[in-house]
């Protein structure tokens, strides 16, 4: 399981990154289309004027030459109505009559002379005479019961009256609101694939760092073998990547080394401790009298707590360096503690001591079990050789959803103040300890190795408390499959 | 039975074969792999001590190299090593065991047995032990001694089948830790003597024969006899 898929797309650095680039983009591009949409706009305007000039003059040609008799007005009209049909970026009509044009001429007094196009043609002649319309020079007029102007041009002739030739400009704005239309869907278009692209390009790129994180994740604090997945792409990534797998030989290098210098040391003093382990045994099982038997008994067990010193000591210098071997497997925190209560309640119970566990159920998490047996072994040891008769012990075992707490409080006197503050410290003990003074290191150790933490503490109402806390897994990828696997036992 | 010994240090070499012939075990030494390898293709052995570090090559490629060349016998592998190295984990789960040093002579003796012991038969476990007058039940979980049935909790059975399992040998604390407990710690308190002492309370009582007995300084017997 990938922690992509735990993460909502929304919240992803590709995501944003993309937001950001597609808004810059889609800026950029929308100004463009502004651009493009005004000059268009303008063009069409320039041919519309250009048509209205060169129609208006023909028309007052026409007017100037036809005879001003009862076919004046038929011929000039007939001009007119032709000239309409010519109308550019027209629209064909759907009713018979065409409203998107009209020719009126305007006697010297001002008066309606001759109109065509429909109605009749006050409406227009009163708006025009309401804007001051300067000739060669087409002009905005907004007629009473038309939603859009005209765009009429004018020209004077001769005789004093006035041609007007107006041109409705319903028609440019069809042609420009259809060319917004278009824009726009285009502009979305570019938008959405332009985000689609930099989105799955950024995700694609993103995902090999995703995967060098968790390459990187699971490369534990002792478990380093492993190397994060290089590309053959000369990168930055791929850089990235390989910068990392050579600082990894680096620290397994070291690492290495200091292995090799904790098992030789152990090995050099264990060889001899087993010798005479053996030897002190073997002249064990020919003595019968009593009172030769006591020191050799004694000495072995002096042996044997030196060994455990010195498996502690080498534990403990491991975990301070980050280099503690685990070996993880599912452990039930709950039914390790009672199985280790189990042990030690008859012990604490001859000492005067009650000890009861707090927890409400199966805690699992990914551990070493052997080292988390020998630091509860540790703890319960410290409480039995520290606490004074008549006490309790109290474990309260808590699991969160990705973390499991161990809470130890004791109703002794507590820890000195002097060795409150250097409790993890090797060889640090209380005055009247008998123990070497690595307990609490080497629970330290432990909760540390697996990524989790120790805090002690006196408490209010006098007492010691321990609090431990460890990870549920080493990676967080890896919980939910852990549940998932506990769940289905 | 015969017994292949494959340890470099000489002071260890002389007391394990020492007490291994004691306990009736016909030991052969090899101070080297190459040593060892020879020895085993020239006669056949019922079981197999190996130390992990030896001179001239690592204990688990001899192991492996052993049973390339057809080797079957168990081996018992002794490592002075902290950590139990992932490959040691493969091996036992092949059958085989390990034991870190130092170690007691008790343990060494019982993980020989058992290894022989899983070897040899596979026959079905017994329902009941008979030790003297104790009696044990395993299919009802129920102890008895000369006919009166014991108190036992849970835990105090177990450890008292553990012990019957083993009459007349000699197990250590570890040993009771690891088999009963089912963990592998060295307390620095004595846990283990106080399930005892309650376990001895139950089993023997006021004018029996005490059947729990300390051996010290190595660990306690039941007896058998």
């Amino acid at each position: 399981m990938s922690l992509k898929t735990d993460k909502p797309p929304m919240r992803s650095a590709a995501w944003r990154i993309s937001l950001w680039a597609t808004l810059a983009f889609a800026c950029g591009t929308m100004v463009v289309f502004v651009f493009l949409q005004s000059f268009v706009a303008g063009d069409i305007q320039r041919r519309s004027d250009a048509w209205l000039s060169g129609e208006v003059e023909v028309l007052g040609d026409v007017a100037e030459r036809t005879p001003k008799d009862a076919l004046y007005g038929r011929v000039v009209g007939e001009v007119a109505e032709l000239a309409a049909r010519e109308v550019p970026n027209k629209e064909a009509s759907e009713t018979a009559s065409n409203d998107s044009v009209f020719f009126l001429q305007s006697g010297v007094d001002g008066s309606l002379k001759l109109w065509v196009g429909v109605g009749n043609g006050q409406d227009h002649l009163k708006a025009i005479r309401a804007t001051e319309i300067p000739p060669d020079h087409p002009t905005d007029v907004r007629v009473p019961g038309f939603r859009v102007p005209f765009r009429v041009a004018c020209l004077r002739a001769d005789d004093g009256s006035h041609i007007y030739l107006g041109l409705s400009e319903r028609d440019e704005l069809r042609v420009l609101r259809s060319l917004r239309l278009r824009f726009f869907l285009l502009w979305l278009l570019i938008v959405l694939l332009g985000f689609g692209i930099v989105f799955l390009t950024t995700r694609r790129m993103l995902s090999h760092v995703q995967k060098i994180t968790e390459a990187a994740s699971r490369i534990g604090h002792s478990d380093l073998i492993a190397r994060v997945p290089t590309t053959k792409r000369n990168d930055e990534v791929s850089h990235l990547a390989l910068t990392l797998n050579r600082m990894l030989d680096r620290i397994e290098s070291s690492m290495h080394q200091l292995h090799t210098i904790t098992d030789s040391l152990a090995h050099d003093l264990r060889s001899p401790l087993t010798a005479i382990r053996g030897k002190l045994e073997m002249s064990l099982s020919t003595i019968t009298d009593g009172e030769q038997i006591d020191p050799i008994v004694s000495v072995i067990d002096e042996l044997d707590r030196l060994t455990d010193f010195l498996n502690k000591s080498l534990d403990v210098a491991e975990a301070k360096a980050d280099a503690l071997r685990l070996t993880r497997s599912a452990v039930d925190l709950n039914e390790l503690l009672r199985v280790m209560i189990d042990l030690y309640e008859p012990s604490m119970s001859e000492r005067g001591l009650r000890v009861s566990l707090q927890s409400s159920g199966p805690v699992r998490i990914l551990a070493d079990a052997a080292l988390l047996h020998r630091m509860v072994a540790n703890l319960l040891d410290n409480e039995l050789n520290h606490l004074p008769a008549n006490r309790t012990l109290t474990i309260q075992l808590r699991g969160k959803e990705d973390t499991a707490s161990l809470i130890l409080e004791d109703d002794g006197p507590g820890f000195d103040s002097e060795v409150l503050l250097h409790v993890f410290e090797r060889r640090v003990k209380g005055r009247d300890s008998s123990g070497h003074g690595l307990g609490l290191a080497f629970v330290d150790a432990v909760a540390r190795a697996h990524g989790g933490s120790v805090a002690v503490s006196n408490r209010e109402g006098g007492g010691a408390r321990i609090a431990i806390t460890l990870p549920a897994s080493p990676e967080p990828s890896s919980h939910s499959q852990l549940l998932a696997s506990s769940s289905s036992n | 039975m015969r017994l292949l010994l494959v340890e470099d240090e000489i002071d260890i070499q002389s007391f394990l074969r020492r007490s291994l012939e004691e306990s009736g075990y016909q030991v052969e030494v090899a101070s080297d792999g190459k040593t060892a390898q020879r020895l085993a293709a020239e006669s056949s052995f019922d079981i197999l001590i190996v130390d992990l570090g030896l001179p001239d090559q690592d204990g688990i490629s001899l192991i492996l190299r052993l049973r390339q060349l057809g080797l079957t016998a168990p081996v018992l592998i002794l490592s002075a090593r902290r950590s139990v190295d992932d490959r040691v984990r493969g091996l036992e789960q092949g059958g085989d065991d390990y034991l870190t040093k130092p170690f007691a002579l008790a343990e060494l003796l019982a993980r020989l047995r058992n290894l022989l012991k899983r070897n040899s038969s596979a026959a079905g476990e017994a329902t009941r032990l008979r030790v003297l007058d104790l009696e044990l039940d395993l299919l009802r979980r129920e102890a008895s001694r000369g006919g009166q049935v014991l108190q036992l909790t849970q835990q105090e059975f177990v450890l008292l089948e553990y012990l019957c399992k083993n009459a007349g040998r000699v197990v250590t604390r570890s040993m009771i830790l690891d088999k009963v407990w089912g963990m592998r710690i060295q307390p620095d308190t004595n846990v283990v003597d106080v399930h005892i002492y309650r376990l001895r309370g139950k089993v023997d009582g006021a004018g029996q024969q005490p059947l729990i007995r300390t051996m010290r300084g190595v660990g306690y017997v039941l007896k058998d006899r």
